[in-house]
C-alpha cells in the first residue's frame, strides 16, 4: 500500500468566523493565512522525511477549509521545497476550468517537479457550481470533455482545433509537454458511472474517497468491470481511496476525539441555495443515484489506535482494491499544527512500516 | 431544405445526385455505404449550393468498369463538369475523402478548398468496412447508436455489391503513390476526426497534417465515424467557417459580450 498526504492548507482562523459558505472575504486574516503556507512546506517537508509516497493537494474555493483555490500554483511551491515525495493534484476542478489552459498548467509542473507529478481530475463538489457560475446540470458533461481534451492535448503532437459541446478551439499546441510521457499518471476522480466509464476508456487510474469501503468498492469494482469491457485490467496503483483518518495512541483515545467530529459542515450554505443545489446536481455510484453531499461533514474512514487503523487499512485494500490511500488528517483539533505534526509523525512510526506488503 | 435528384452523364455512367441549397458550389462524395442525406447536409445547404453525387456502383446500377481509385475521382471530376461547376468546394467522407484527395491531386484546378470527414485514405492495416444489419453498422459508425434514428435496411444485393466495390476500389491500407502526391497540393484542406470513431483511429488524423502543407485537423468531440450525422452543428460549424474563410477560420469571431 502506497499512502499520500492530504495536505490542505487548512486555515487557523485567530478569531471566530461565521459558520457559512461562501465565507466572507473580510474574514481572512492575511498573517494567520502567510502562517498556513508557510506551515505547508514544514508539514510536506516532514511527511516527505517520514516517508509517505505522496503528497496531495486539492480545490477549493471561498473557504478556510482549503487555502488552495489554485492546486497548480500551490504544486509548484511545494514542488521546489520536496525533492522525493510525488506530487499529487487530487485535483483541479476541470468543469469551471479552460482544459487546456489546465494541460499546460500541469504539464509545466511535472517538467517543474522533474517527473513527480500525478494529476487527479476533479467534477467538484455541488457548492463548487457557485463559485465561477457553472451550471450545475452541465458539470458533469463538462468535465467529461474537459478531462477528454486534457488528454488530447498532451498527447497530440499536431496543433489541432476541438468541437466540442461546451469547449471550442480552433488551434491547440501545448507547450511544453510533460515529462512523464505520454503523460504523468492520471485519474478520474469520482464514483459515479460516468467517471468509472470515462477512466476504464481512457485507460487511467480511478479516485474514490470518503464513502465506506463497501460502497467504494461497488464504484471500483464497475470501474473494473469496464476496464475489461475495454480489454484491459488496473493495477492497485490505478486506484486511490482517498479519506479522512483519526489516529491516536490507543482506540479509546481516537473515540474520545471522535466525539469533537461535527455532525455537519463547518461552513454551511445557506438552506435554500442547498436545496436548490440538490434538484440540479445529480450523483451517482456506479450508476446508483445519491443525492450530492451538500452541508454534511465528511466521514472518517479510519479510527483508531495504529492496531485498529491497519486492520483498517488492510480491508479498505481488499474491499476496494485501492493502492493508494490518500489521508486527511482530519483529527479534531487537528487545524493546531502541532496536533497535526504529532498525527502525522505517529502515522509514520507505527502504521507506515506496517503497511507496506498489504 | 428539400433536396432533389438529379442525374448527369460523365464517362459513360449516369451519375444520380441530390442538389439542395443555394451559394458556393459545394460537391460531396459518400463513404462505402452509399449516398444517405443525413442533417449535415441540411445545414450545409443553408450556406451552399450542395450537390451530394452517388458515385458509379454505389446506386441501383452496376459498376465493373472502374478499376481504381484515379479512375473513379477522375469521372467524378467529369461529373462535377457535367453539371458545368468549373472550381468548387468538395468533402469526402470516409472512402469518399480517398476519392476527393485523388480528385484534387490530379485536378487541382477543379478544387478551392477540401473537407475530409473521418477520410479513409490512410486506414488501420486490415480494417474491414462496416457490414451486416442496421444495428451492426450503426455500432461501428456512431458512438452512440441508441441516440440516433434507425437505420434504414439496405437490399443485401445491393449491400454485397457495394462492399465488393469499394474493397475493389479502395487501394492499399497506405498508398505511397497518393501520400507523394499530398505534398503537393496548394489548396487549403480540412481533416475532421470523432474522438470516438471506432473504424478510422483518430490519431492517423495528424497524418494529413504531416503530408499536406496546408492542412488543419480538428476533432469533433464524443462524435463516431459519421460525424456530420451524429454531431451535425458541430460539424458544419467548423466545414462552414472554413469554407468561408480557409486558413483564416482559426481566427474567432465569437462575440463574448454577456451584459452591453
Amino acid at each position: 500500500m502506497k499512502v499520500s498526504y492530504f495536505e490542505t492548507g487548512r486555515y487557523l482562523a485567530p478569531e471566530a468566523m461565521p459558520g457559512v459558505w461562501p465565507m466572507p472575504s473580510g474574514a481572512y486574516d492575511t498573517k494567520a493565512g502567510a502562517e498556513i503556507y508557510r506551515g505547508m512546506v514544514e508539514r510536506i517537508t516532514f511527511a516527505e522525511t517520514l516517508g509517505f509516497d505522496w503528497v496531495s493537494l486539492s480545490e477549493h474555493h471561498y473557504s478556510p477549509r482549503i487555502l488552495t483555490p489554485s492546486p497548480p500554483m500551490a504544486a509548484a511551491y511545494l514542488a521546489a521545497r520536496v525533492h522525493k515525495i510525488k506530487i499529487a493534484l487530487l485535483g483541479p476542478i476541470v468543469s469551471h476550468s479552460n482544459p487546456v489552459r489546465l494541460a499546460e498548467e500541469l504539464a509545466m509542473l511535472d517538467t517543474m517537479a522533474d517527473g513527480r507529478l500525478i494529476v487527479g481530475l476533479l467534477r467538484g463538489t455541488t457548492n463548487e457550481a457557485l463559485t465561477y457560475d457553472l451550471n450545475p446540470q452541465e458539470s458533469r458533461e463538462r468535465t467529461d470533455e474537459g478531462m477528454e481534451l486534457i488528454l488530447k492535448a498532451w498527447t497530440e503532437p499536431q496543433p489541432f482545433g476541438w468541437q466540442g459541446r461546451h469547449f471550442k478551439y480552433r488551434t491547440v499546441s501545448v507547450w511544453p509537454r510533460p515529462l512523464q510521457q505520454p503523460h504523468p499518471p492520471t485519474f478520474a476522480l469520482g464514483t459515479s458511472r460516468e467517471a468509472g466509464e470515462f477512466a476504464a476508456r481512457n485507460r487511467i487510474g480511478l479516485g474514490v474517497s470518503y464513502g465506506p469501503f463497501e460502497v467504494m468498492g461497488k464504484a471500483t469494482g464497475y470501474f473494473r468491470d469496464q476496464c475489461a469491457r475495454f480489454g484491459w485490467q488496473p493495477t492497485a496503483d490505478q486506484i486511490i481511496f482517498r479519506a479522512n483518518i483519526v489516529l491516536a495512541e490507543t482506540d479509546a483515545e481516537a473515540q474520545r476525539a471522535m466525539t469533537a467530529y461535527p455532525a455537519r459542515a463547518p461552513f454551511a450554505m445557506g438552506a435554500a441555495v442547498a436545496t436548490a443545489l440538490l434538484e440540479l446536481d445529480s450523483r451517482n455510484i456506479a450508476g446508483e443515484a445519491r443525492p450530492a453531499s451538500i452541508n454534511r461533514a465528511l466521514p472518517i474512514n479510519f479510527v483508531g489506535g495504529p492496531d485498529t487503523v491497519v486492520e483498517q487499512i488492510r480491508q479498505c485494500r481488499e474491499l476496494t482494491g485501492a493502492g493508494i490511500i490518500d489521508l486527511g488528517f482530519n483529527t479534531p483539533g487537528s487545524s493546531d499544527p502541532a496536533r497535526l505534526m504529532e498525527a502525522l509523525d505517529l502515522f509514520g512510526r507505527k502504521v507506515l512500516p506496517r503497511i507496506r506488503d498489504i | 431544405m428539400a433536396f432533389r435528384e438529379g442525374f448527369v452523364q460523365a464517362d459513360g455512367f449516369r451519375i444520380r445526385y441530390m442538389e439542395g441549397g443555394e451559394g458556393p458550389p459545394l460537391v460531396h462524395l459518400h463513404g462505402a455505404g452509399g449516398l444517405r442525406l443525413n442533417p449535415a447536409h441540411d445545414l450545409l445547404s443553408r450556406q451552399f449550393r450542395v450537390i451530394a453525387f452517388e458515385m458509379p456502383g454505389f446506386g441501383t446500377e452496376e459498376n465493373q468498369r472502374t478499376r481504381t481509385m484515379p479512375e473513379l475521382a477522375a469521372t467524378m471530376a467529369a461529373a462535377a463538369a457535367g453539371l458545368g461547376l468549373p472550381r468548387f468546394n468538395l468533402m469526402g467522407t470516409s472512402f469518399g475523402g480517398k476519392v476527393a484527395l485523388w480528385l484534387a491531386v490530379l485536378r487541382p484546378e477543379l478544387v478551392r478548398a477540401l473537407v475530409l470527414e473521418a477520410p479513409a485514405a490512410i486506414r488501420p492495416a486490415g480494417l474491414q468496412p462496416p457490414s451486416g444489419s442496421p444495428e451492426e453498422i450503426a455500432r461501428r459508425i456512431y458512438a452512440h447508436p441508441e441516440r440516433m434514428p434507425p437505420g434504414q435496411p439496405v437490399d443485401p444485393a445491393v449491400a454485397a455489391r457495394m462492399m465488393a466495390l469499394t474493397k475493389r476500389l479502395r487501394g492499399p491500407d497506405r498508398d505511397a503513390e497518393l501520400e507523394r502526391r499530398l505534398g503537393g497540393l496548394t489548396i487549403p484542406v480540412l481533416a475532421v476526426f470523432g474522438t470516438r470513431d471506432g473504424l478510422i483511429p483518430p490519431e492517423l488524423g495528424r497524418l494529413y497534417k504531416e503530408l499536406i502543407p496546408d492542412a488543419h485537423l480538428v476533432f469533433v468531440y464524443d462524435a463516431g465515424h459519421a460525424i456530420g450525422a451524429e454531431r451535425p452543428e458541430a460539424f458544419v460549424e467548423v466545414v462552414g467557417d472554413f469554407l468561408e474563410r480557409e486558413d483564416a477560420f482559426v481566427i474567432s469571431r465569437a462575440k463574448t459580450v454577456i451584459l452591453p
